[in-house]
This record gives structure tokens, C-alpha cells and sequence, in this order.
């Protein structure tokens, strides 16, 4: 059963080694606000920045262009680091683009590779917590939009989704829904349901 | 009464506001009514009515104040010149503005998980929108829930409330008129889970046995006032839940 924890609330007697939790006097106390699932000993943040990990895609914008490098905004604390020799394209100040996470030094300057331009298309911002929720188990929650709205998405971990093509307005209000849901159960129904009721005839 | 006369604080057992000596004031807590910020909260504490927001973490800056290997804390308290009656609605920051942001600064240092975020500055923000006594307390419970809201890892929810001394009777939550008048005002921020003091300020004189007499109000209030922060935080999240629940 899920039950929302608040920092300083009790988790489990035993030590369970998981993110965001402490541990003290061998009983595990929650450090965020979350949902705690107490059978399969997870911890889902409701809230919360973007913790970067190596190999996630990320989308950024360009704040910075260097002869060598560019600077990019990842709509999180930390800045993200693009090696100019590793894009094939030139980018400006306000290009958008898909990353990957090559690396993390220790100051948390994140650096990025596998960048690919992004032409066109809208950019929304969600909260980073709600990401996983966006994407579904195995893709599904994703799969089912990009299907019900004949749109191209690419979501970023770092809370940045990139919409092209489509009924792009329908593919928001989902995933503005999904944000505001994210800790319900039977919500891929809803999404489909909502999906399959506003669908466009082409 | 003649200036400088103490007012009669305590009438039949009761203090100037009717309650009795271990009472709290009514509070009340909202989370996240502010949309700009990662997370806030809005506290009416009595008379007192304070905001809190938190933004962050963030690059610090400028650069020399960031630490490579944690988060910075910065922490404003201010009164609005419109919060009181008297002197303390004069704007910006002075003496006492200065203070009250150092300690609560302190107090979120020692909760906040900082090393996660190397280099980064999270911001609190307190604003007095009017005040009746006790608001750093009050800012403090309101703070705890701002940074709970942001999603920032806390080793736990810290509240405050003061305790004083007025006569020889040990009391809960002083009002304005009773700090102003009180033998010893002490302001305290607990951590609940552990206990610890992460804030004690001491007005005035109190006994050792008074001062654990106090501590010992402040531990049971704070059961409440724990409490009324969770239900904050739990609220807008268990509103949409039982919205689907029903179906």
C-alpha cells in the first residue's frame, strides 16, 4: 500500500538502503517528501530537482557558445557541458537540444554527448519528480500518447519534453495531467481514455 | 495602568487571550500557495500571518560563496511595514531582522541534506505579513514546510514555538503583549524525531527547572504542531487521490 511520507517520518524498523532515506538507530526514516510503497520498499519523490545519472537523456537549451563548448541550461541547479568537436551541427544561443549524460565531475558539472539538434517543435517543463511517471513502466505511458496524438516526444529526465508534429495541444494537456496525478493509481486508463475520447479524425 | 506599570497578564487563571498556560494559539498551515517558487508555505499562527518560500537548489552565486562540496543556506526574515502596530514595521533589514534570519539560517542547516547539492544555494525567504508575537517561531514552522515542499532531503521537519515565564507560571506561546511584558520569553526549534534543540533563545531569566519545565510545553506542543505541518504537505496530494478513489 502507498502512503505519502514527509521528511522525519518512519519507513521501515530494519535498515533498507535506498535514495533519500536515513538511516539512524538501524531504523530507516524518509529524508523528502514522497510516496512510500511498504511491500516493494520503494521511495518515489513528489517533489524535487533533477539528480543527473550517467547514460539518461536529457533536453537542453544553449546559454552559452564557446569556440570550444557550449554551456547548456538542463532546468535543473546543475550546468550542463557540451565538447563543441562532438556536435555535428553549429548551435546558437537558444538552440535546443537531445543529450546524453557522459559524465558527472564532482563539482556536478554535467557533461553531455550524443548531442542532436532539435528543430521546430514546443518545449514544456515539468517537474523532474514527475518524469518516470511521464514515461510509464517499459515506455507504455509515453508510447500511449505519442500513439493517441500522432506526435513525436522526447523526453528528458531533467524535466523537459519536447513535442513536435501532431495534435500537440492534446499531448500536452496529458502530460499536464499525468503531473498533476502522478501519485494516483489507475492513471494510464485515464490518459487512455482521455486520449481515445478527444482523438482527432484525419 | 501608568507608563512603564506591567499589565495584569494573568486574570482567574486565564491569560489575556483566554487560554490556559500550556495552550497553543489556532494554527493554521497551507503548502504551495505560491506558484514562483519551488516551494511555500502560508502560516496563521494567532494574529500572525507569514509566508515562506523556498527557491532552490540553484547555482550559487556570486561564485565565491558557493562550497564545492555543499549547498549553501540563505535565509531572509523580514516584517512588512504594514505587520505591527509599533516599531518593528519599519522595512528592510535591521538588527533584529539580521538575527532572526542568522538563527533560522542555523536551525536549516542542520536539517537540510547539503552535501547533495555541491555548490548550489538554497534560498528561504520569510515574510511577516503581520505579527502578534512569536513570528520567528512561526516562520521557522512555516520554512519547514516551504523546504519539504520544494522536494529538498531533510534529515527531518523541525518546528518552533516559544515558551516564557509570566509570574511564576511556566506558559506556552507567547503573544505579542505577554513577550513584551513576560519575565523570560525562550524560543525553541526541535527536531521531532530526534529531539534535538536546533534553536534556543533565552529572554529574560528562567531557573534550570523552569527552563526544562519550558522545554518540556514546547516537546508536547510540538506534537500538534507536527501534526498540522504533515496535514499541509499531505493535503493537495490526498485531494486528487480521493477524488479516484470514489470511482
Amino acid at each position: 500500500m502507498n502512503r505519502i511520507v514527509v521528511p522525519g517520518d518512519l519507513l521501515a524498523d530494519a535498515p533498507i538502503s535506498i535514495e533519500n532515506t536515513l538511516i539512524y538507530d538501524n531504523k530507516t526514516y524518509s529524508a523528502i517528501l514522497g510516496m512510500y510503497d511498504d511491500e516493494k520498499k520503494t521511495l518515489i519523490p513528489l517533489e524535487g530537482t533533477w539528480n543527473p545519472r550517467r547514460g539518461e537523456t536529457v533536453i537542453g537549451i544553449i546559454d552559452e557558445a564557446r569556440p570550444s563548448s557550449y554551456s547548456v541550461d538542463l532546468n535543473s541547479p546543475f550546468k550542463g557541458m557540451l565538447i563543441a568537436r562532438f556536435v555535428s551541427s553549429r548551435l546558437q544561443i537558444g538552440s535546443v537540444v537531445e543529450a546524453k549524460v557522459k559524465e558527472l565531475d564532482e563539482t556536478k558539472t554535467v557533461m553531455l554527448m550524443y548531442a542532436k539538434k532539435l528543430y521546430g517543435g514546443k518545449i514544456i517543463d515539468i517537474p523532474p519528480a514527475k518524469v518516470p511517471r511521464v514515461i510509464g513502466r517499459g515506455n507504455t505511458m509515453i508510447q500511449q500518447i505519442t500513439e493517441g496524438t500522432n506526435s513525436s516526444i522526447i523526453v528528458g529526465m531533467n524535466g523537459r519534453i519536447w513535442i513536435k508534429g501532431g495534435d500537440v495541444a492534446l499531448a500536452t494537456e496529458a502530460i499536464l495531467r499525468i503531473v498533476e496525478e502522478a501519485h494516483t493509481e489507475g492513471l494510464t486508463e485515464r490518459i487512455a481514455e482521455m486520449l481515445k475520447q478527444n482523438k482527432k479524425v484525419v | 495602568m501608568e507608563a512603564g506599570e506591567k499589565p495584569q497578564l494573568i486574570i482567574n487563571g486565564k491569560r489575556t487571550d483566554g487560554r490556559a498556560f500550556d495552550e497553543l494559539r489556532e494554527i493554521k498551515i497551507e503548502a504551495n500557495v505560491l506558484k514562483n517558487a519551488e516551494g511555500s508555505a502560508y502560516i496563521e499562527w494567532g494574529n500572525n500571518k507569514i509566508l515562506a518560500a523556498v527557491y532552490g537548489p540553484k547555482e550559487a552565486l556570486p561564485k565565491h560563496v558557493a562550497d564545492p562540496e555543499r549547498a549553501i543556506v540563505k535565509c531572509r526574515y523580514a516584517m512588512a511595514p504594514f505587520s505591527s502596530l509599533e516599531e518593528h514595521g519599519r522595512s528592510g533589514p535591521n538588527r533584529r531582522a539580521t538575527e532572526i534570519s542568522k538563527v533560522t539560517r542555523e536551525v536549516f542547516e542542520n536539517v537540510i541534506l547539503l552535501d547533495k547539492f555541491p555548490g548550489c544555494s538554497i534560498d528561504i525567504f520569510i515574510e511577516v505579513l503581520q505579527s502578534d508575537g512569536g513570528t520567528r517561531a512561526a516562520g521557522v514552522t512555516a520554512a519547514a514546510v516551504a523546504l519539504a515542499a520544494a522536494g529538498i532531503p531533510m534529515s527531518d521537519l523541525p518546528y518552533a514555538v516559544s515558551a516564557g515565564k509570566i509570574g511564576d507560571n511556566i506558559v506556552l506561546d507567547l503573544n505579542k503583549i505577554e513577550d513584551n511584558y513576560s519575565d523570560a520569553d525562550v524560543p525553541v526549534a526541535i527536531s521531532p524525531r530526534t529531539g534535538e534543540v536546533l534553536l534556543l533563545q533565552m529572554d529574560g531569566n528562567l531557573t534550570k527547572e523552569e527552563l526544562s519545565k519550558a522545554l518540556a510545553l514546547v516537546k508536547e506542543a510540538g506534537k500538534t504542531i507536527t501534526k498540522l505541518q504533515k496535514d499541509a504537505l499531505k493535503r493537495d496530494y490526498e485531494k486528487i487521490t480521493e477524488k479516484y478513489k470514489k470511482r
